[in-house]
């Protein structure tokens, strides 16, 4: 038997850092939050909620709000309903699964940083290839197919497409207010899904054949039956985790806005992150930028837990 | 019914195949505008490889440019021309040295215009060690949970599933605060530091070594062995591809991590990651310069890529790890 100090001598430093590098950081945070400190001052004045009042009321910060939430709200649907269509698709293939598999995964190994850089010439106006591709496309069946005139009421000319290619002009993507953050969503999107995908084809597996062929036998006899009735309750647990990670990463953006926009235009990328990092280290305003951090820990504890309410009721029930 | 089996497949190819050209198509981008000249970039021509197999280097022209005395020098060399007729004939001889496939420029200047080599290395030390410490300090803990009995093992526990819920990115300003308290911003140290302990690795090591039999460590005990060795000799061979799982898990990251190298390295070319490394590229690139950057990115993504199609199933394995809790 060991002796029972051995139990703290091996956990000592593990737990030393934990205090130090985990849990402390959110005491001082949570200190700095009600002062006015910056880096350089000896001392620094306590100022009470002001730098919350400052968060809840100046519009550079209901900016910031928007702008994070409406890309939460946007990346996790959208990567979770694509990574389980691709695991779906994937999955049913009799052969080809694996090399799409391997190809969707890719951007989730390489650095956001470099394929942000890559995106931003791909969406450049004169060197682009995406808006030249727009371009090209105009006048030919591609766009008849998206301009979606072929859809009965729909005016093709009257659409997206279809005007941008009546006024030869496409958008600047990030230079744009009304464009650069559904941008910078569809580049979040691009890298995340994949991580997506490999979990839903994780929890594919797992479901028992046996299962599928019971629901068949009893009645369930389309494939869309057989998905609502089957394959997305048993995906449940799978699905929870998914949206959980997926919306801490997406709040946690960051490399994105610091490479391409800066948080502009007129804000309107101006997330959590960027905030934090503009304000306190670029600024030397660490009072708001440390009250942001509270709110930003807020956001994510509450996502933690209303992972583990659903995670727990769904041990219960079943 | 097999050839309605595979035309019921083929429009979920169709959709695949279409997703997997947006997919790739940074990934051809990058890799295309690196192999060809700014010309043929600017112009949007050349395919994929480019088609011009030679150009010329205007700054390297510029630089070299002839001046008053080189004309002078060059006399001799071209008897019987004027001056302008020697620049020209001196400018053609340089613009022949200046010279080269686009793939070469591109390349050698992704390497000479900043110190990508150091940026990589730099890359490597910072990955390798948190990777070495975060097992350091993972293992004898998470053997200690494990295995050993000891008051306040349910405590020590129960922090580390509550410090599961703190990202590290979150709390970055008070860790820059802290380590520029001690003066150690803009070190290695400053890089490392906050990634040492992984209470993630923890819990999995953990879970890991409650699946290992009791006999064997009682088994070590009876030849001698101590606490110690037994961690580093009996359980982590045994732990060995929860671990790799784990590294790989760790390095990805950790390579491709922008935000806390751009928090705690400012200005200090030398401790650049290949991550800032390129970023400080953009920040003074003008349009000829999107070859080389995009050779840069290139080296930057490749190795992790190239890894990851040698081992996918177990880099697949490693990076979805956080999601087989």
């Amino acid at each position: 038997m060991a002796p029972r100090s051995t139990g703290y001598w091996f956990t000592a430093p593990a737990l030393t850092l934990m205090a130090i590098i985990l849990l402390l950081p959110v005491l001082i945070a949570a200190g700095l939050s009600f002062t006015d400190y910056s880096l350089g001052n000896q001392s620094a004045n306590w100022v009470g909620a002001e730098n919350y009042e400052k968060i809840v009321s100046r519009s550079t910060y209901q900016k910031m709000f928007t702008a994070s939430i409406i890309y939460v709200l946007v990346v996790v649907p959208v990567s979770v309903v694509l990574g389980l269509g691709a695991a779906l698709l994937i999955n049913s293939l009799s052969f080809g699964g694996d090399l799409y598999k391997t190809i969707f995964f890719l951007p989730v190994m390489a650095a956001l940083l470099a394929m942000a850089i890559v995106w931003e010439f791909a969406l450049h106006n004169s060197v682009g290839i995406v808006n030249e591709m727009f371009q090209a496309g105009c006048g030919t069946i591609i766009e008849w197919v998206f301009n979606w005139g072929w859809i009965p009421f729909v005016d093709g000319s009257q659409t997206w497409y279809g005007r941008n290619c009546a006024s030869q002009e496409f958008p600047l993507w990030l230079r744009d207010r009304n464009y650069a953050l559904a941008t910078i969503c569809f580049i979040g999107i691009w890298q995340a899904f994949g991580f997506n995908m490999v979990l839903y084809l994780a929890g594919l597996t797992s479901i028992p054949r046996e299962l599928l062929q019971a629901a068949e036998m009893d009645g369930a006899k389309s494939a869309w039956e057989r998905f609502r009735l089957v394959i997305w309750p048993m995906l449940g647990p799978t699905t929870v985790f998914v949206v959980t990670i997926t919306s801490i990463r997406s709040f946690q953006v960051f490399d994105t806005i610091e490479a391409l926009t800066q948080g502009g235009p007129s804000k309107s990328t101006y997330v959590m992150m960027y905030a934090i990092y503009e304000k306190a280290i670029q600024q030397n305003l660490m009072g708001i930028g440390a009250a942001i951090t509270i709110v930003f820990l807020g956001f994510v504890l509450v996502i933690t837990f209303m992972q583990r309410y659903l995670v727990e009721r769904r041990v219960h029930y079943s | 019914m097999n050839r309605i089996h595979y035309l019921g497949e083929s429009w979920k190819h169709l959709i695949l195949i279409l997703g997997s050209m947006i997919v790739i198509l940074p990934f051809y981008v990058m890799v295309s505008f690196s192999l060809k000249s700014p010309g043929q970039i600017e112009r949007n021509e050349g395919g994929f490889f480019g088609t011009e197999n030679s150009m010329v280097d205007e700054r390297c022209v510029k630089l070299r440019e002839p001046d008053r005395n080189a004309i002078a020098a060059a006399r001799d060399r071209f008897e019987g021309l004027d001056d302008t007729q020697i620049y020209r004939a001196l400018l053609a001889e340089i613009e022949t040295d200046c010279s080269m496939h686009p793939i070469v420029y591109n390349y050698s200047k992704a390497f000479s215009e900043a110190p990508l080599l150091r940026y990589l290395m730099n890359g490597v030390i910072v990955t390798v060690s948190i990777f070495v410490i975060q097992v350091i300090v993972a293992l004898p803990c998470a053997y200690a949970l494990a295995k050993l009995r000891f008051r306040g093992r349910g405590f020590v526990f129960g922090m580390v599933i509550f410090c599961l819920l703190i990202p590290v990115h979150a709390i970055a300003l008070p860790l820059y605060i802290m380590l520029a308290k001690v003066g150690l911003t803009n070190t290695y140290a400053a890089l490392i530091i906050p990634w040492t302990i992984s209470v993630f690795g923890i819990f999995l090591m953990r879970q890991f070594f409650m699946t290992v039999p009791d006999d064997l460590i009682d088994a070590a005990r009876m030849d001698g062995m101590s606490e110690f060795w037994i961690v580093w000799k009996v359980m982590l061979p045994t732990a060995i591809p929860a671990l790799l799982a784990f590294a790989i898990f760790s390095v990805v990251a950790h390579w491709n991590d922008y935000f806390w190298p751009r928090i705690v390295v400012t200005g200090n070319r030398d401790l650049f990651t290949p991550p800032l490394g390129l970023r400080e590229f953009k920040g003074d690139a003008d349009g000829s310069f999107f070859g080389p950057m995009m050779a840069t990115a290139t080296i930057i993504v490749m190795p992790l890529i190239v890894a990851f199609l040698l081992a996918q199933r177990r880099f697949i394995e490693g990076i979805t790890l956080s999601g087989m809790k």
